[in-house]
């Protein structure tokens, strides 16, 4: 407030300026021989100082308070962001998050800094200035308002439509920061496929969209300060004509009139900046509302009834067993992705999950750490329901591998870390030799040090799944939940992995998803998916028994082998 | 079984985020020459516009200086004489360049935002055409957040130099001129009273100036990590959250996000001092005015009219002045973001066809694909290939097997020269890959990437990326049946035409793989590369689109990748690569019988499964 208090001694410090003048200039009309000009000479330069410092006071103190509220909604965005669900991530598409958080966090910014200081200085200006006019002349400073009505009128028909095509700018600028993240995320399969004409036109049509959104803005933006000066022009000159009747007529000094022409010499500005400032702020408005959509777009899926229930880091029990109830799911309006699922999961044991491409065996491991919400009773942890659990305490005992590894493009080391208290230098160590990639990383020129590219790209395929497992493997979670690992490693190095794991997981709850069914076979137990139903469960000599699908599987890996092996 | 590396006097590998920090914090000066000289180039296919808005500036200029010369004509000719008719005449003149004013800065503002806008489309336009043009060496280096920055932000600070900078600074140094020439001639000893401020003026901005100029640094400097940083973790955010690191990582950003708003304090501070001095000397020259002006007055050397007219000319002269500083950032900032955007454009793709390509006219025994001694390193002398040799004939499918890391995808980014090996050649048709067109190159050999990638569009464009309009619908439906993806596509509640997520997120990992196969059949290269395309399809699916294969496998030139050895039984010869060479090749059954790498290999699976 010590921001508003400094503007507000400006502001009467400069008014205080052209007052001094129409003094200095009464004086000379009267006698101008002897007017004490040093007098008028110093209070001016006295309220230039006192203005030019309150000033600095005031924008220093306004705009700081301004970044601070910058930095806060950043924080805020942020803070929501690590709360999105995939769900989310789908609806808003990296690249318009980007566009968000930058363009739309700094239009918000430019309008709590420099439009709020031109906000309220301009309320000053014109309160300030309109009471100096009317103690210099009261049917004068009428006169003068006269035109005023008329710019609010405009004022509130303009933000409207800078609102409407601020919108529409905005939203395009996303989708042009979608194409451009899109193509060069995935330049290996532009290159590959000579796409670059169909990437450039994608490119084309976006950006000229973009063009005639910002220049149908600009439009309305070129006219609306020009006109809101012809409107405040429009004063000047009926002051001019209708003040210079009065000094005719003898009913005001001449001194008056320039001050009156000083006062609306002085608004002239504000009335200009008021202008840009109401664009601005409608702007800012636009753009506040296209964070705040972001911000509350998590809690419709965070809170659900369950969720609501439990106090957040409440104590829960570590144990290690895992429930699927009667577990029905579906993305959207996709044909059910898993139906009527249950199996249970013992303490220690190890379940491996096979099943058809698309049969939903990620969609498990998805939905077990609810990354996707499932529905009310039907996942369990330890016997508590997921959907009741705090989501920190359902992952720290979760470790969950995704099918497709992702790295940061920070060491090796602090990829498999990932900052966590409960996991050190050791531990990373010894977990990059359980998942088999250790030898590969001492190999490179810095070692654990080497920093990969984005999403771990200068890593071998193979090597950047094993340090997204070794990155599970750290820590003490109970259970394990790992998605397809072996996808991009060679049949030797995965039995050596798996033989790792029995060592060193003994005791851990193990969900295994995977093709390769010798992997599965050393299970304890076997669960057989087929569009996202349970069609068979038991160990593998059972299944073989039973001559199901997964028997039928297991023979045309067999078959191959065998072909292979044949002389 | 690692290749040793040459660990000798090896250049240290300079980590890939520092490198491209130091490009952020490239820092242009507000007024450079030759980067001015590059934006004007820029504006060439709107020279008319500029050229329009530039001669808009001096009448605007005029019209605008012509209102106190009749406020000072209305008071001393008319309102002092009590002309009560002139002084409506002057009125009526005043309403005229208002008026006139009213179009003028209408049509000079949208001028300018018209040239911003469309020299920004250009830009654009220009920096996307030259990433697409750059090669995979460069995309290793830069990560997409800061080449989206390029195309995106740094692209609109340009956009800002031209509405709020570059043309501003021209209308107020055209006004200024002249305000001045204005005041000379009304009376020079009044003006040059008021012009003995200026030299204040000048210590006062080039002070702020460079001061304003490193804590502008700062900012830029800040805001690429703050930026860099969220980008990745939008990406990355279902790992952020799996392992509960939400808070860690949003302390992270905290962090960044406070040494930012600390660094652009300190900007703010110097720009707004700035702003009050001149504000402050404004009031001086006034002052001055009085005292002076007064006297002068006193004994008859001027008039009421002069003073009061002076009084605003001086108000016009500081008012372009004052806000200075403002566009001093402006300038800064886009001068700033155009050196970045000229390095971009500059940057040469290592990576082009040649002026003159040969065209390929292989004969009867012309190897297929050739690796003819090839030595390649990502990075310095880390070799991945050394002294690599092999041959693939005509229709022949080969499968490359190795350990992981061993530089099996490294072999098929070689092949459609993603890279350029360092020694040695790698032929296609019997011509060097250098010497081939590299669109006809690409079109002639298709890979399948072990990392699937599909874009957002339907699955239907992402079935006809990069294969010409000629596909019908009865080829696209034969591979999508070949690739085993039909019963997957038909259970889409639209079909071909069901939306796909960014990347592909929305289908499951071995759907996407089955739709990257048919996407390369649909392609249909004459040499087709599958490098771990069927890693995450289980088996029976696997099965099918092996059969499915044989058919498409005749008259192909096809080379397999794959860690599963039993998947490659198919092939009719197997490379092993080791250390960086082949190190041996041969049917399968007489590399079992040889006893070597293959056989120890080989073994290890099988033995995996009786175990
Ligand atoms: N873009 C890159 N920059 C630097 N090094 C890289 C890059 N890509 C791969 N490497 C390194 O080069 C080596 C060979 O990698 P490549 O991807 O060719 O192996 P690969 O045989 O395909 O392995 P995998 O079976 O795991 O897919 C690896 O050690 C890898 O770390
Ligand atoms: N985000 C999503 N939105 C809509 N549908 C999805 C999404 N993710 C998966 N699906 C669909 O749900 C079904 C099950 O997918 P899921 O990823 O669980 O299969 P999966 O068994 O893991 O397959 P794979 O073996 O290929 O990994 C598939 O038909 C898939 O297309
Ligand atoms: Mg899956
Ligand atoms: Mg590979």
């Amino acid at each position: 407030m010590g921001g508003v208090l400094c503007l507000a001694i400006a502001t009467l410090a400069s008014l205080g300026i052209p007052w001094t003048v129409k003094r200095a200039v009464e004086a000379l009309e009267t006698d101008a021989a002897n007017a004490a000009l040093g007098v008028f000479v110093g209070s001016i330069l006295g309220l230039a100082a006192i203005n030019a410092a309150a000033r600095l006071g005031s924008r220093l103190a306004m705009i700081g308070a301004a970044q601070r509220v910058e930095a806060d909604i950043r924080d805020d965005l942020y803070a929501s962001l690590t709360r999105f669900p995939p769900a989310l991530f789908t609806r808003y598409p990296t690249g318009d998050l980007m566009a968000r958080a930058t363009s739309d966090v700094s239009g918000v910014k430019t309008v709590v800094g420099f439009g709020g200081v031109s906000m309220i200085q301009t309320t000053f200006a014109f309160v300030g200035a309109i009471a100096a006019m009317v103690v210099v002349d009261p049917w004068l400073t009428l006169w003068a308002m006269l035109p005023f009505p008329a710019m609010i009128l405009l004022a509130r028909r303009f933000t409207s439509l800078v609102h409407e095509r601020t919108e529409a700018m905005q939203g395009q600028l996303g989708v042009l920061s979608g194409r451009v993240q899109e193509h060069l995320a995935g330049m290996s399969v532009v290159r590959a496929y000579a796409m670059e004409g169909q990437a450039r036109e994608t490119f084309g049509q976006a950006s000229a969209a973009y063009l005639r959104h910002a220049l149908a803005l600009s439009r309305i933006q070129a006219q609306f300060t020009p006109l809101m000066s012809l409107i405040a022009g429009v004063g000047t000159l009926v002051v001019l004509w209708a003040g210079g009747l009065a000094v005719v007529e003898g009913r005001i000094t001449l001194g008056s009139l320039v001050a009156f022409n000083g006062y609306l010499a002085y608004l002239a500005w504000p009335t200009l900046a008021l202008g840009w400032t109401l664009s601005m702020v409608r702007r800012g408005l636009t753009s506040m509302g296209r964070i705040q959509e972001v911000v509350e777009a998590v809690p419709d899926v965070e809170r659900t009834e369950a969720s609501r229930r439990v106090p957040r880091g409440g104590p829960a029990p570590r144990s290690r067993a895992l429930a699927f109830r009667g577990l029905a799911f579906t993305y959207g309006d996709r044909a059910p992705a898993l139906v009527d699922v249950t199996f249970e999961v013992g303490e220690g044991e190890v379940v491996a999950v096979v099943g058809p491409t698309g049969s939903g065996k990620s969609t498990l491991g998805l939905l077990l750490v609810r990354l996707w919400d499932p529905p009310i009773g039907t996942v369990f942890v330890g016997g508590q329901d997921v959907t009741a659990m705090d989501l920190a305490t359902l992952r720290g005992d979760v470790a969950y591998v995704p099918q497709e590894s992702f790295l940061f493009s920070r060491s090796i080391q602090d990829n498999v870390t990932l900052a966590r208290p409960d996991v050190d230098q050791v531990e990373a160590k010894q977990a990059i030799v359980l998942a088999g990639v250790a030898e590969e990383i001492e190999g490179l020129p810095r070692g654990l040090d080497t920093v990969v590219g984005e999403r771990g790209l200068t890593l071998s395929g193979g090597q950047r799944q094993r340090v997204a497992l070794a990155r599970a493997l750290a820590g003490e979670a109970p259970i394990l939940v790992l998605d397809d690992v072996f996808a991009n490693v060679d049949a030797a190095k995965e039995e050596e992995i798996l033989g790792n794991l029995a060592g060193a997981l003994h005791g851990r709850t193990v969900l295994l998803t995977t093709h390769r069914l010798r992997a599965a076979r050393a299970a304890d137990r076997i669960v057989v998916l087929d569009a996202g139903r349970v069609v068979e469960t038991g160990t593998h000599d059972a299944l073989i028994e039973r001559g199901g699908l997964y028997a039928r599987l297991w023979r045309i890996q067999q078959l191959e082998e065998e072909i292979a092996h044949a002389p | 079984m690692r290749r040793e590396r040459s660990r000798t006097n090896r250049p240290p590998r300079r980590s890939i985020v520092a490198r491209t920090d130091a490009d952020d914090e490239v820092l242009g000066r507000a007024f450079d020459r030759r980067l001015i000289a590059r934006l004007w180039q820029t504006t060439r296919p709107h020279r008319r516009l500029v050229v329009a808005g530039m001669l808009l500036f001096p009448v605007v200029a005029a019209v605008e200086l012509l209102q106190p010369w009749l406020v000072k004509v209305a008071i001393d000719e008319h309102i002092l004489r009590a002309d009560w008719a002139g002084l409506a005449t002057i009125a009526g003149f005043y309403l005229a360049t208002l008026a006139a004013l009213y179009a003028l800065h209408t049509v000079e503002s949208y001028l300018m935002h018209l040239t911003g806008q469309r020299v920004m489309h250009d830009l654009r336009a220009a920096l996307f055409e030259r990433l697409l043009a750059l090669d995979a060496r460069f995309f290793d280096r830069n990560p997409v957040g800061r080449l989206m920055t390029r195309v995106l932000n740094d692209v609109e600070a340009v956009n800002d130099a031209f509405t709020g900078g570059l043309f501003a600074v021209v209308a107020d140094v055209v006004t200024l001129a002249g305000v001045v020439a204005i005041m000379l001639w009304m009376d020079w000893r009044l003006a040059l009273v008021t012009f003995s401020i200026v030299p204040a003026l000048l210590v006062a901005a080039a002070y702020f100036r460079v001061r304003s100029r490193d804590a502008y640094r700062e900012v830029r400097r800040r805001l690429a990590r703050l930026n860099g940083f969220l980008q990745e973790s939008l990406q990355g955010m279902s790992v952020i959250q799996l392992f509960a690191r939400e808070r860690h990582e949003h302390a992270s950003f905290r962090r960044l996000n406070g040494d930012y708003r600390r660094a652009l304090f300190g900007s703010t501070m110097f720009e707004a001092s700035l702003y009050a001095s001149v504000e402050a000397l404004g009031s001086v020259a006034l002052a001055l005015l009085v005292w002076y002006g007064g006297s002068q007055i006193a004994s008859g050397g001027l008039t009421f009219g002069a003073l009061v007219a002076f009084m605003q000319y001086t108000h016009r002269f500081f008012l372009p002045i004052r806000d200075l500083g403002a566009k001093y950032a402006v300038m800064q900032a886009a001068m700033a973001s155009s050196e970045r955007i000229f390095g971009l454009l500059e940057v040469r793709p290592a990576i082009v066809s040649p002026a003159s390509p040969s065209i390929a006219r292989p004969t009867a025994g012309t190897p297929a694909l050739e690796f003819r001694g090839v030595w390649f390193a990502y990075e310095g002398e880390d070799w991945v290939l050394r002294d690599c040799s092999f041959q693939v004939a005509r229709g022949e499918h080969v499968a490359i097997v190795g350990a992981t890391g061993e530089g099996k995808t490294t072999c098929a980014r070689l092949l459609n020269r993603s890279y350029d090996v360092v020694r040695g050649q790698v032929l296609v048709d019997g011509v060097d890959v250098r010497e081939w067109d590299l669109e006809r190159l690409r079109r002639h050999v298709g890979i399948v990437f072990q990392d699937t990638l599909l874009f957002t569009g339907t699955v239907e464009a992402n079935l006809r990326l990069g294969a010409d309009g000629t596909v019908s619908s009865a080829d696209l439906d034969r591979a999508v049946k070949l690739a085993n993806a039909r019963t997957f596509i038909e259970s889409l509640p639209r079909g071909l035409g069901e939306e796909l997520g960014e990347r592909g997120h929305n289908v499951s990992q071995g759907q996407r793989q089955l739709l990257a196969i048919a996407r390369a059949l649909v392609y249909n290269p004459a040499v087709l590369i599958l490098d771990e395309a069927t890693s995450s399809v289980d088996p029976g699916s696997e099965r099918l689109i092996q059969e499915a294969m044989r058919e498409l496998v005749a008259g192909r030139t096809t080379v397999t990748i794959a860690h599963r050895l039993a998947t490659i039984q198919g092939a009719d010869r197997m490379l092993v690569l080791h250390r960086g060479r082949v190190h041996e090749e041969g049917t399968h059954q007489t590399l079992l019988r040889a006893g070597g790498l293959y056989a120890k290999l080989y073994e290890l699976s099988m033995g995996a499964r009786t175990a």
